[in-house]
């Protein structure tokens, strides 16, 4: 979850709520879903928050939050714009694999120490969460100042160009250093482009923006340092680079609300693709509909009209009962009335979550406040049941309680050693538990490598990780094993093992049987145990479980070799069969 | 009267005058002291004898000082070899003294040790010279020590201090018995006392020969601890889940099953996870390497999901922006959650189309790459429920669970609003902690999404809510290591000794 660190004073300022104190603020925040976690070394708030409100990434978001909250504003706010000057002209030579550019010009905006650093914030965060870490979309925003326009293809005014260049088509300073560098240079020699490397390292052609004086930007890695910004920047230039229109489009939304906010002016940019020409930001709101009915049928509450309208403005949204007042177009459920009023609902740019008229049902909700609502039990009925497998395993397990096995729970996910050498058998024999296991890609663990194919390498593990305590240890588990098998689905057979061991100073084959005898006996199954051969067994005291003419299992005594494999001192007698055996 | 046969021995052994310690009427009776006692402790409680405690004190010689009798103390030998060096009229050379004394190994240390300390001589600069009025014969330990072997008591405590120090005594204290017949005791004895048979176990020859009915059973130490034996219990994980599954089952909720290693798009495309979502990264779930991809998919499901991904459910829906392909969607991994399952039976893919009411839950396992640590571990179980309705609220979802939790002693549940990609609205659940009154977080619960329903071909709403087992059995029990319950490294002697919760 997003953690944004946020100065008090600053909130203060932004709501113009000088009398609240931390304390209020806080209870304010929470009832926005935003957690206090801590202070900063600076004393500044660190809050966390659900990754959805991305628009509360900055200190001027939250404020505008809280404004809405206390009912100081209500309803849209869309910022003016002027008209375009500059234009971002995207090359043929633009990138296969990052097609995509917007900007905006910012003027006369005031950056202080704080505002600058609510800003990079802002920038990271957004990179962090939308941006996909700079794969989807980055932002760079540059000092306009230092930048020369070309002069533009049409029309009038500044151009700058969004092209793509070879690796080592061209030199630039990047930010933090101060030698001249290729692109190709910047992926190996500097920290950041170190860590971004992998983005464009496959690119034939990499990303680059130029402006009359040469290259001055290599997004999504770094800008050039002649436009870095600092507090005595008064206009600027942000352009964002991604692999999506509408994701760079929806960051730079957010990030002109947020220099909007500290009074600046927002002019648009003209982005010519060699195909069409879009002007941008789009702070343009777009609508949806969710009809009366569905608004109450959700929150389970009877609404007037005026009410919703009025939830939905302190959402800082705005809300008209559609024409005709009928109709539920939004809607394919069965249970729709026909004769519900319809709002028609205005929402900002900067609402990157609502995805879905019911996403407002949401902001609805948590206006009137959720938490007063009264819980009530649904009135339908229905009957409750357990699953088959799971009755099974249950009687299976309560009647080997009974026979005086601790029930154990052990993890599914184990190492090919314990699973198979440990056990002396590998995965291509001819034995109980050999089988091709199903594997993990990448694992972290090496002790968690495989999913098990039997349970009995577990069992024994228990009783390693136990001869410190009394004896007799007899144990069972009743759990899931698992091996590939093309015929599955999913390419992998799961099915439910039961495994017994009695390890006691008298363990003998006879013991283990004969509590495998009381299972079949209470399950009315044919049992019978003809001799066979199995690597972690003693030969001569081994045999297949075969119940109802098939074989299911394994049973005898544990050889040697595996017991002091497992540091234990004393014999132990054990058995594992397919537990639908018993069905 | 009929008493078993050591207290009719005591009984008529024991005088109403003069009073016989327990030793004593052991020898008279011939019985092993520790019958006696018993013996005598029985009829005490039956007001037929009466008891008298004393305290004795006994010494005897150790080893060490038996061999001193006879060849007397170290220091005593060391000083009459002195005296025949002419150690009382110039000093001698240490050396030779010991050497004619016959005294070897740790003897030499004792004899120096003591030599001076009685007043036998000095010794200085490795000489050695004696007192000529020092008197051996007048010794008090050595004294001691032959009236101890002699069996005469020895009345100086300083003394024996001394020879207990120098380990050459044992004392010890005992407690003495005196024994008198009572009143009562001579009554009955003159009415006469009959011996009965005691027997130790009850026998199948006793019970038919109809034997018991003449005879009196030996009594046990019924206050002595037994040896232990653990038997079998359930595991108490297992005990947690058993019970949230009758809860669920008694509330209507009908249980879902389904694979464990499962194709992501049942785990999280289904779900309206962006394919480009944090969580989809490997970092954070299991993949599978063999198998590596699902055989099949249903292709007009796999169609609709894609649909809801791009463009959104509805007319004023809007998909995710993200790129959607079918080979992501067709990787095979470790589920995440059991919401899986969820997806599997609401798309009648697992049993069927499913008219709504419903209500279906499980109690399974997840697997999460997390990192290990006493409240996390790769995996875990995840109770999921969901309820099926025409028309559901937010108050519906608040009730069922309210009334869940209240189950299990978790009550004033609060509802935060939250955020999951799959339902809206969403709540985290927090309750309050039943034993420290500490609100903590229970559960995640929410609508589930028209972009997450309409592609299953659900029409109407369904709510829904996960939980973490473990989280409810810490909460129950106060474990604060999941770790010595869940997995190999289980203790069985926690396993073992762990309350039965009920």
């Amino acid at each position: 979850m997003p953690v944004v660190d946020v100065d008090p004073e600053e909130l203060r300022e932004l709501t113009g709520h000088d009398e609240k104190d931390d304390e209020e603020l806080k209870t304010d925040l929470f009832g926005l879903g935003l957690e206090f976690e801590g202070r900063t070394e600076e004393g500044e708030f660190q809050l966390e928050f659900a990754p959805d409100r991305l628009d509360r990434l900055s200190v001027e978001g939250i404020a505008r939050s809280l404004r809405y909250q206390y009912g100081d504003d209500r309803g849209v706010y869309v910022p003016n714009t002027n008209d375009a000057e500059w234009t971002i002209e995207v090359d043929e030579d633009v990138p296969d694999e990052r097609p995509y550019v917007t900007g905006a010009v910012i003027r006369g905006v005031d950056l202080d120490e704080e505002a600058l650093e609510s800003l990079i914030q802002l920038q990271e965060k957004l990179h962090a969460t939308m941006g996909r870490k700079r794969a989807k979309g980055a932002i760079g925003i540059h000092d306009l100042a230092m930048l020369k326009g070309a002069p533009a293809r049409k029309g009038e005014g500044n151009s700058i160009r969004y092209t793509g260049i070879e690796p080592d088509g061209d030199r630039f300073v990047p930010l933090d250093s101060n030698s001249e560098m290729t692109p190709a240079d910047v992926l190996t020699d500097h920290p950041t482009g170190e860590t971004y490397a992998d983005l464009v390292g496959e690119y034939e052609r990499y990303p680059a923006i130029y402006d009359d004086i040469g290259l001055f930007s290599f997004p999504p890695v770094i800008n050039g340092k002649r436009t870095e910004v600092s507090t005595d920047s008064r206009e600027l230039l942000v352009e964002m680079t991604g692999t999506d229109q509408w994701t760079v489009d929806r960051m730079l939304s957010i990030v002109c609300y947020a220099l909007d906010a500290r009074g600046a002016t927002v002019e648009t940019v003209t982005v010519e693709y060699p195909d069409r020409e879009l002007v941008r930001p789009d702070l343009s709101t777009r609508e949806k509909s969710v009809s009366h009915d569905r608004i109450e049928g959700l929150i389970g509450v009877d609404f007037d009209p005026e009410e919703v309208v009025d939830l939905f403005e302190r959402s800082g949204l705005d809300a008209e009962t559609a024409e005709g007042g009928v109709g539920s177009q939004s809607s394919d459920r069965r249970s729709e009335p026909a004769d519900s009023p319809v709002y028609e609902v205005d929402v900002p740019s900067y609402r990157v979550d609502v995805l879905h008229p019911l996403d407002l049902v949401d902001d609805v909700g948590r206006a009137y406040g959720f938490n007063d609502l009264e819980p009530s039990y649904p009135d339908v009925s229905t009957v409750g049941g357990r699953h088959d497998r799971s009755q099974l395993e249950d009687a299976v397990r309560d009647l080997l309680v009974g026979l005086g096995f601790e029930d154990l729970l052990n993890f599914h996910m184990i190492s090919e050693t314990e699973n198979f050498e440990r056990m002396r058998i590998g995965p291509d024999d001819d034995a109980v538990g050999a089988a091709d296991p199903a594997t993990i890609r990448e694992p972290y663990s090496e002790d968690y490598t495989m999913l098990r194919t039997w349970a009995l390498p577990s069992l024994l593990m228990v009783l390693e990780n136990n001869t410190h305590r009394s004896y007799p240890q007899d144990l069972a588990e009743i759990g899931l094993a698992a091996h590939v098998d093309d015929s599955e689905n999913t390419g992998v057979a799961e099915r439910r093992t039961v495994a017994g061991v009695l390890a006691r100073h008298d363990a003998s084959y006879e013991d283990a049987k004969a509590r495998l005898q009381a299972v079949a006996r209470n399950f009315d199954v044919d049992l019978e145990t003809p001799p066979t051969d199995h690597p972690t067994f003693v030969d001569g005291r081994t045999a297949a479980v075969v119940i109802d003419g098939e074989s299911v299992g394994v049973i005898g005594e544990v050889h040697p070799s595996v017991l002091v494999e497992h540091d234990l001192e004393l014999p132990v007698a054990g058995f594992e069969f397919r537990m639908d055996a018993l069905e | 009267m009929k008493l078993p046969a050591s207290q009719v021995a005591v009984l008529e052994t024991a005088s109403a005058n003069e009073a016989q310690t327990v030793e004593q009427l052991a020898e008279a009776t011939d019985l092993p002291p520790e019958t006696v006692t018993g013996a005598v402790f029985e009829l005490a409680d039956a007001e037929l004898v009466s008891v008298e405690e004393a305290t004795e004190e006994s010494v005897s010689l150790t080893d060490e000082g038996a061999t001193y009798v006879d060849g007397g103390l170290p220091e005593i030998r060391l000083y009459e070899a002195a005296l025949d060096a002419g150690a009382d009229e110039a000093a001698v050379e240490m050396g030779r003294v010991i050497g004619q004394s016959g005294l070897e190994g740790a003897a030499v240390d004792i004899a120096l040790s003591n030599y001076a300390r009685k007043g036998y001589g000095s010794i200085e600069n490795g000489e050695i010279t004696a007192d000529p009025d020092a008197d051996p014969d007048s010794d008090p330990e050595a004294a001691a020590l032959s009236a101890l072997s002699a069996d005469e008591s020895v009345d100086e405590d300083g003394v024996l201090d001394q020879l207990e120090r120098r380990d050459l005594v044992d004392r010890s204290e005992s407690t003495v018995r005196s024994v008198t017949l009572t009143g009562d005791g001579v009554t009955a004895m003159m009415e006469g006392v009959e011996t009965a048979e005691t027997v130790d176990r009850i026998t199948p020859e006793l019970l038919t020969s109809g034997e018991w009915e003449d005879v009196e059973f030996a009594e046990y130490n019924v206050e002595a601890d037994a040896a232990e034996i653990n038997g079998g219990k359930e595991h108490i994980l297992r005990q947690t889940a058993n019970r949230v599954k009758d809860t669920l089952v008694g509330m209507g909720f009908e249980e879902m099953e389904g694979p464990h290693a499962d194709a992501e798009f049942w785990i999280n495309d289904c779900l309206f996870m962006p394919q480009d979502h944090p969580a989809r990264t490997h970092w954070d779930q299991f993949a599978l390497e063999n198998p590596s991809e699902i055989a099949e998919l249903p292709e007009d499901l796999v169609e609709r999901v894609r649909d809801a991904h791009l463009n959104g459910v509805g007319e004023d829906g809007e998909g995710y922006h993200s790129p959607w392909t079918e080979e992501v969607a067709k990787g095979i991994d470790l589920r995440g959650h059991t919401t899986s399952l969820s997806m599997r039976y609401l798309s009648g893919y697992a049993q069927g189309d499913l008219e709504p009411p419903e209500r279906f839950f499980s109690v399974e396992k997840v697997y999460r790459n997390d990192t290990l640590d006493p409240t996390h571990l790769l995996e875990f179980f995840q109770i999921e429920g969901w309820v099926m309705a025409d028309d559901l609220s937010v108050r519906d979802l608040m009730g069922t669970f309210t009334e869940f939790y209240e189950q299990f002693g978790i009550t004033d549940l609060e509802f935060k609003p939250h955020y999951n990609p799959y339902t809206e609205p969403s709540f985290e659940l927090f309750g309050t902690h039943p034993t420290t009154g500490e609100l903590v977080e229970v559960g995640n619960s929410g609508m589930f999404r028209e972009e997450v329903l309409r592609p299953l071909g659900v029409d109407c709403d369904v709510m829904a809510w996960g939980l973490s087992l473990e989280r409810l059995l810490m909460l129950m029990y106060g474990f604060e290591d999941i770790r010595d319950v869940h997995g190999t490294l289980a203790d069985l002697e926690l396993l073992r000794n762990t309350e039965v919760i009920h």
